[in-house]
């Protein structure tokens, strides 16, 4: 967690393009909330019912833990659909990043509960030294 | 019926299912909430999951429990839940991410 699930039209994405908006995902999730990249998973579909894409050709749902501040789930969105339109070529209008949240809580990664926002440190220092 | 979605790397998800993960995770609801489980396997092509900006051999278990649970209840029952899925599958609790959600609010 998060998890950030792109579906998109068939050819929209090749193997390049889906490596660079992993990153450039995984790259935004960490900027705009300073959670350690070890807990971004991106996932990439074609017109997968199970997934919204409506009549847009790239659609990003991101799952992320409760407690991010509007203003930061606005900039993930907002810097998700840039970076969509960036790499692909399609106008960002036919694209579209909607930000949905689960509590840490409810989470269970890594073998252990997942941190609350910003106790990302104290818990990977605990999860590290379960480790060893 | 107790709603649960895998997201699985592909190939895993047929190995999966021949493995009994799907008989144990219904055993699992069932004990747990007292209801089946209704299981979708999303398997993710390879090339298209990605951990860490790397490729990805996580999964995601993820359901909806049919009654709040407190903090105690619901950790033990992740744990549960993730050591049915390490023990069947062979994977690692650092490849799999499990979610048990309160119900929806009425």
């Amino acid at each position: 967690m998060p998890l950030y699930i792109c579906n998109c039209r068939k050819d929209v994405l090749d193997a390049s393009s889906k490596r660079e908006i992993a990153e450039r995902i995984t790259d935004t999730h960490c900027a705009v909330t300073d959670a350690p990249a070890m807990f971004v998973h991106v996932a990439f579909f074609e017109e997968a019912a199970e997934f919204p894409l409506e009549d847009k050709a790239l659609f990003v749902i991101g799952n992320i833990r409760k407690g991010r501040s509007g203003h930061q789930k606005h900039e993930i969105a907002s810097t998700i659909r840039r970076s969509l339109s960036e790499v692909t070529g399609v106008d960002e209008s036919m694209t579209e990043a909607l930000i949905s949240e689960t509590p840490a809580s409810w989470v269970l990664e890594g073998g252990e509960i997942m941190p609350e926002p910003g106790e990302e440190a104290a818990w990977l220092a605990a999860h590290q030294s379960k480790q060893h | 019926m107790i709603n649960c979605t895998c997201i699985v790397q592909e190939g895993q998800a047929p190995d999966l299912r021949q493995s009994g993960l799907q008989e144990l995770i219904n055993r699992f609801t069932e004990a747990a909430f007292g209801e089946a489980a209704q299981i979708t396997w999303i398997p993710v092509a390879p090339g298209n999951g990605f951990t860490e900006r790397k490729p990805s051999t996580s999964s995601v278990v993820s359901m909806r429990a049919s009654e709040s649970l407190k903090p105690d209840r619901r950790e033990s029952l992740l744990r549960e839940l993730v050591e049915l899925w390490t023990s069947a599958t062979g994977c690692s609790v650092s490849e799999v991410v499990a979610v048990i959600s309160d119900p929806e609010p009425q």
